[in-house]
């Protein structure tokens, strides 16, 4: 059932795609962290039910804020039980969140673009992300679920619209709230008029989890003749950390 | 924007997988606090998620304590002037840097210079700059 409703959510959404004329995203993107100025336009476009959390970029919640979403009873309980040194083990540490989180983290990203598929490098665990602009639709419901997901988009005047399922459970706020692999996230990516900053609302369900629907307001900047680095993971960094001694600042 | 009616099942979701990495700065150091030590370099990790300096810090008594500072990752520090050679076994360092939260001799850097005073890359590193 769920696999029909996707397929047919999918036809929708390609369906309303227009021709405009397509703006050139590509470049090297480097986030924002200051002056930041909510597009008005942009916000205005989210669905009802929905709060803009504030924790792009460097910003993080402290333990058990969620800056307006409204978990389930279930997510409310993980969400208590969970201790953040945990996280920090061999088996986890170089373990990506999915691109509900990486999307706004205060990481530089690059984006290739062609007319049929446009790629997202992120340099955040690089992680690449490639955005099907040829019209297919989603695959299957039960097709494997990854981190960054399975995306599609379009054009709706200048803005680029991408719709993502198939994203493997992660996190949403890196304290303790998770969301499960039927999220569903819709972005709108649009440039400033003079095309060095990049505007994007990253608007997200997941009704397994939450009682109303989250976004995002991310900016990123231009960086001319900037590229990429290298990520690699090492997850020995954990070992200095757990082998740090007693006894610390007086 | 229009909304798009998946309908998620409450049977068959996965959440027991569930593993992030990214550790937070706000949970493990604090960020109203100050710390600085000077000590003897014995090893540099210049990899990501975030680099570790360890020396050795003597107190005023000449006690000696190993004392760890983890870095921004190293794709931030690169981008700063930094090099996996910036700092050697046996430099003479100081850190300047928030401290962590569990007391423990582990901080998170903000600024390193060498003995003669010079920084160390370009410019230091604020709360902003995590991850």
């Amino acid at each position: 059932m769920r696999a029909v409703l996707a397929t047919a959510a999918a036809a929708v959404f390609l369906l309303a795609a227009p021709a405009a004329a397509a703006p050139d995203l590509s470049g090297f993107w480097s986030p924002a962290f200051a002056g930041i100025e909510q597009d008005p336009a942009m916000i205005a476009k989210l669905p009802a039910n929905t709060v803009v959390i504030d924790d792009t970029g460097a910003a993080e919640f402290p333990r058990m804020e969620f800056g307006g979403l409204k978990l389930k009873p279930d997510a409310l309980a993980r969400a208590e039980t969970w201790q953040a040194e945990d996280e920090m083990t061999l088996q986890k540490v170089c373990a990506p969140p999915s691109i509900v989180y990486s999307v706004q983290g205060p990481f530089p990203f690059e984006i290739d673009q062609t007319g049929d598929v446009i790629a997202f490098r992120y340099e955040y665990y690089d992680q690449i992300r490639l955005i099907f602009m040829d019209g297919r639709g989603h695959p299957p419901a039960d097709a494997p679920h990854t981190k960054m997901g399975h995306s599609i988009g379009r054009w709706d005047g200048d803005e680029l619209v991408v719709d993502t399922t198939h994203i493997a459970a992660s996190t949403i706020t890196n304290n303790g709230l998770d969301h499960s692999d039927q999220i569903h996230m819709v972005e709108r990516y649009k440039l400033s008029p003079d095309g060095t900053k990049l505007m994007a609302t990253q608007w997200f369900e997941d009704p397994a989890v939450l009682d109303n629907n989250g976004a995002r307001f991310i900016e990123w900047t231009k960086q001319p003749g900037q590229y990429v680095l290298p990520y690699e993971c090492d997850p020995s960094f954990v070992l200095e950390y757990q082998e740090r001694g007693e006894g610390g600042a007086e | 924007m229009r909304t798009l009616p998946l309908i998620a099942a409450a049977a068959g979701l996965s959440l027991a997988a569930v593993a992030h990495a990214h550790h937070s700065f706000a949970v493990f150091f604090d960020a109203t606090k100050s710390v600085t030590i000077t000590g003897k370099v014995t090893a540099f990790r210049f990899t990501n998620p975030h680099g570790t300096i360890v020396l050795d810090v003597a107190d005023a008594q000449g006690h000696v304590r190993e004392w760890r500072a983890e870095t921004n990752a190293p794709v931030v520090l690169t981008r700063r002037g930094w090099t996996r050679t910036s700092i050697k076994p046996g430099d003479t360092i100081t850190i300047e840097g928030w401290p962590s939260r569990d007391g423990k001799p582990y901080v998170r850097m903000r600024s390193a210079v060498h003995a003669d005073g010079r920084l160390i890359g370009t410019a230091p590193f604020g709360r902003q700059d995590q991850s």
